[in-house]
């Protein structure tokens, strides 16, 4: 076992800022926390079953017909909990909308098939998913944050007995920056967040 | 040819596997799904119902913005309808069902399904959204544009115009569609 494959997708090899995959659903549901939270499971639960099949068929799937069975697993994957969320998370299936089928063509799904689980071990294979992931979920739930806080002045949680799931942040809330919930925030974030990682790795560089 | 054979029996296990296991979620997950609609659907139609006797739903097909009619009943007198609504918001499709009385005055509006931008148009959401189109559609007109608006509803829907206007039309289309039954 490699825990540097669980590790490295969280900082140096980030999904998000340093390999720079799945951009479309990171601006698309960055609108609120919750979705970005619900987002990332999704991605966690396809992206760790996709490379466990994927590494464990490696040596069956002939390489000239592995795209198309790469296809049916992940989109089976996908559909799978297309239908579970529908069923068991219904107000993060509506939230997710168009985006959450959409993970059948997220570049770090077919991305990590490709480049990692096709020709390693399960084992490792699993732990690439995993860090993958949790680098995928940092990076969109801390987008997601500062687009909320300051586009709409809330932090939307999940609602848990009493607690609505939606946190208000004073002043912000009657005086949000309207332009970080829009399209043209996400971007205008993205490209500062992008620069900011770029800066701190050649910093460490030297 | 035997390759080519080979290769395509392995295609067909991994989609034979791939189907058993989407019949298996749907079997699980499709009475759940069902149900939510319902229990969704159902919540709508109390919401608007204002205390009439609700009758059948009847599906609508002849106008693009209304999906179905429910006659209100008073007595047995037609108090009014509920219709199920549809409208092009900024994030999508939005649904809406709405009760008018006979002479297509709009009664009460509850949103059921949307995907617009938090912070902007997910205020449609909010509590007295629809206070705004309450009471229109008959001697007021469904207000569609902000300039029908007071300067206070109008700022409440800055930025989220789109959503507004959404709404509004398909509102506006529902009181037509009501007036068109002439009261029957």
């Amino acid at each position: 076992m490699n825990i540097k494959e669980l590790t490295k997708g969280i900082f140096k090899e980030n999904p998000v800022f340093i390999i720079v995959l799945g951009l479309c659903p990171v601006l698309g549901v960055s609108t609120q926390v919750s979705n970005a939270i619900g987002m990332s499971a999704g991605v966690l639960f396809v992206l760790l079953f996709s490379n466990i099949i994927i590494s464990a068929l490696r040596n069956i799937i002939p390489d000239s017909i592995h795209i198309p069975a790469y296809i049916v697993i992940i989109a089976s994957l996908v559909t799978i909990i297309e239908m579970l969320m529908h069923a068991f998370a219904p107000a993060v299936y509506a939230a997710l909308g168009v985006y959450l089928p959409l993970i059948v063509v997220n570049c770090i799904i077919l991305g990590r098939a490709e480049a990692f689980a096709s020709s390693n071990t399960v084992l490792d294979s699993a732990l690439d998913a995993i860090g993958m992931s949790i680098g995928f979920a940092l990076s969109l739930t801390l987008i997601a944050l500062i687009r909320e806080v300051l586009g709409a002045g809330t932090i939307t949680l999940f609602p848990v007995g009493s607690f609505s799931g939606v946190i208000e942040v004073p002043w912000l809330v009657d005086n949000p920056f309207k332009v970080m919930a829009l399209a043209p925030g996400a971007l205008l974030l993205m490209g500062f967040l992008k620069a900011f990682f770029d800066w701190k790795a050649m910093r460490k560089a030297g | 040819m035997k390759k080519n054979l080979k290769y395509s029996l392995i295609l067909l296990s991994i989609c034979a596997i791939s189907t058993a296991l989407l019949a298996l979620t749907n079997a699980i997950t499709a009475p759940v799904i069902e149900r939510q609609g319902q229990a969704s659907r159902l919540a709508g139609l109390e919401a608007v119902s204002m205390g009439y006797e609700a009758g059948a739903q009847k599906v609508v097909t002849d106008d693009p913005a209304v999906t179905f009619m429910i006659e209100l009943k008073d007595d047995r007198r037609t108090a009014g309808y509920i219709l199920g609504l549809k409208g092009a918001g900024y994030g999508g499709e939005m649904t809406l069902v709405a009760s008018y009385n006979t002479a297509g005055e709009i009664l009460r509006v509850q949103l059921l399904s949307h995907n617009e931008t938090p912070g902007l148009g997910k205020k449609a959401e909010n509590e007295g959204y629809m206070d705004k189109f309450e009471g229109t559609g008959a001697a007021q007109a469904v207000p569609t544009n902000k300039s029908m608006l007071n300067s206070e509803d109008a700022a409440a829907v800055s930025g989220s115009t789109v959503t507004f206007v959404a709404i509004g039309k398909a509102l506006e289309a529902g009181s037509r569609y009501v007036i068109g039954l002439g009261g029957k």
